[in-house]
């Protein structure tokens, strides 16, 4: 497995504040990469530094060697990564499907595009139900499911997924965390930020804590005692 | 007694659609910039005073005098949004600081308003400049009531232009990219479409309904004069505040409810009485449904 996206030393700032303070590390291939933190660690900066949302002041971002650092968001889509973001952000007067098209605005290959939709139907049953209807109207879990079939029809090679979890009732956690393990089972690799690090640990491969805008932990599942990586995903290692 | 209150409906809708139209050109921008632009009826004056100084030097029909108006007001559309809110953007991400810079681009859309006012001054420097009408023939009757045919054009005219814009927002490409951008910005980012590039696309959209607005106007009431700016501004800021701030349906609405009320108050208590009483009912609108008639949807 090569490195897929490499973060090197990424310093992103809101005015005098640096809200990541040179993070490094990287996304293999394949897999299921996990970051965990407390809030305020600057995980949603990391991925909307990755997503070329936020400008990062120094260091690199590279995805399959070659530096995206600094451009425009649009373009990073065009490249291969997409961003589920926080609370999902459907656009909600719109119907589930032209959310789906807004997805795949990149591209121009219409008869591709509708047989992606119709993929997404397949995959995610509620939304082929819910087609023509506005997306505000969705339950929470649909929406996530809208929000991740939107960023899928960018056809992306790394799906960046912030807190998909959040506010969800626990069954539909689970059936969010069996949709990750399905599209990596796909090919799509995906690096994850969660607040529920006991369903993350089940499927990452690989897992990194960020505390304070720097990443203090880095290994395998299993390389630290749960409740440990728990306890400091939610209080950061200041509290210790 | 009620033939009053039927033509004084039908004279209302005529000056409504123009009013629509206004608001709409109006509404877009807000939807997609989150910014009042003050140039607005100022850049559409500015495309009636191109087609009013053609219209002094060479024959030219009215059907080229509305592509003067239209094309004018484009161009002095893209100035505006090149000068005052390009640079205005607000920043994307969490935690964004949007106050100083709404208040740029608004003092900077003013500033060119006075110097969009004062070129047509400098170019046109009499008070008052007559149009070319829209029709010579006299209204049409029907039974009681007179049909004025200027009316019947505009609404004719913005019935079209809705129908466009309906079809380009919610059946096109575009469309998908428009609405992605005034619902969510910071969502319509992550899909990968271009804010600024709709943005402007918008703004250029919104300045051609507004010229051919201000060219219906101009047409109707055959002249011209400076004030022409404020009043387009005004109209189409209090058609959008009635409807409902962003709200396309709400813009249509808003225009048409004010061309009527205008009509009717200009007709039960006078002229002189018309803009303070639509002023009055705006006020009363604002204090009990602060969003407008028909408010957008719009989330975080």
């Amino acid at each position: 497995m090569g490195v897929l996206l490499e973060v090197r030393e990424l310093v992103t700032a809101y005015g005098a504040i640096e809200a990541l303070k040179g993070v490094s590390l990287a996304v293999a291939e394949g897999s299921i990469t996990c970051l965990l933190g407390p809030n305020g660690a600057g995980k949603t900066t990391l991925m909307f530094s990755i997503a070329g949302v936020l400008t990062p002041r120094r260091g690199s971002i590279r995805l399959f060697g070659e530096d995206i650092t600094g451009r425009a968001p649009s373009t990073i889509v065009a490249r291969g990564i997409a961003l589920v973001p926080e609370n999902r952000l459907v656009f909600p007067g719109m119907t589930v499907r032209e959310n789906l098209y807004a997805g795949a605005y990149q591209r121009a290959d219409r008869a591709g595009i509708e047989g992606d939709i119709e993929r997404m139907f397949g995959r995610f049953p509620p939304l082929k139900e819910r087609a023509g209807q506005g997306a505000g109207t969705l339950s929470g879990g649909e929406q996530q499911m809208l929000a991740v079939a939107r960023a899928l029809m960018s056809r992306p090679k790394l799906l960046l997924m912030d807190e998909p979890s959040l506010g969800l009732a626990p069954l539909v956690v689970e059936e969010i965390f069996r949709i990750v393990g399905e599209l990596h089972r796909e090919g799509v690799s995906i690096f994850l930020v969660e607040q529920n690090a006991h369903m993350a640990l089940k499927v990452a491969h690989h897992f990194y804590l960020i505390e304070q805008g720097r990443v203090t932990f880095s290994g395998d599942p299993g390389s630290l005692a749960e409740d440990e990586v728990i306890r400091r995903a939610y209080l950061g290692a200041a509290l210790r | 007694m009620l033939v009053d209150l039927a033509q004084n409906t039908l004279d209302g809708l005529g000056t409504g659609a123009a009013y629509a139209l206004l608001a709409l050109g109006f509404t877009l921008v807000f939807g997609v910039l989150r910014r009042a632009n003050l140039s607005y009826g100022p850049a559409i004056m500015l495309g009636a005073y191109a087609a009013t100084w053609t219209s002094l030097h060479y024959p030219a029909g009215l059907l080229a005098l509305a592509a003067i108006t239209v094309g004018g007001s484009v161009l002095a559309g893209v100035y505006v949004e090149r000068l005052c809110f390009a640079p205005h953007r607000d920043a994307p991400g969490p935690g964004r600081e949007r106050r100083s810079s709404a208040i740029a681009a608004m003092v900077a859309s003013f500033a060119v308003w006075m110097q969009f006012e004062e070129a047509a001054t400098l170019a046109l420097p009499r008070h008052l400049y007559a149009f070319p009408p829209l029709t010579a023939r006299p209204p049409l009757a029907l039974g009681p009531l007179a049909l004025r045919l200027e009316a019947l054009i505009t609404l004719a005219i913005a019935v079209a232009v809705c129908a466009l814009l309906w079809w380009m927002l919610y059946r096109a490409r575009f469309g998908i990219a428009v609405r992605a951008v005034i619902e969510r910005p910071a969502a319509a980012v992550l899909a990968g479409i271009d804010v600024s590039r709709v943005s402007a696309r918008v703004f250029m959209l919104a300045s051609a309904v507004g010229g051919v607005a201000g060219f219906l106007v101009a047409a109707t009431h055959g002249q011209v004069t400076p004030h022409l700016g404020m009043w387009t501004t005004l109209k189409g800021l209090l058609a959008m505040m009635i409807g409902g701030l962003g709200s396309l349906p709400g813009a249509v609405a808003g225009g048409m409810l004010l061309g009527v009320l205008e009509a009717h108050s200009q007709w039960y208590l006078g002229p002189q009485f018309r803009d303070l009483s639509v002023y009055l009912l705006l006020f009363a609108l604002l204090a009990l449904r602060p969003r407008g008639l028909l408010p957008a949807r719009r989330a975080a």
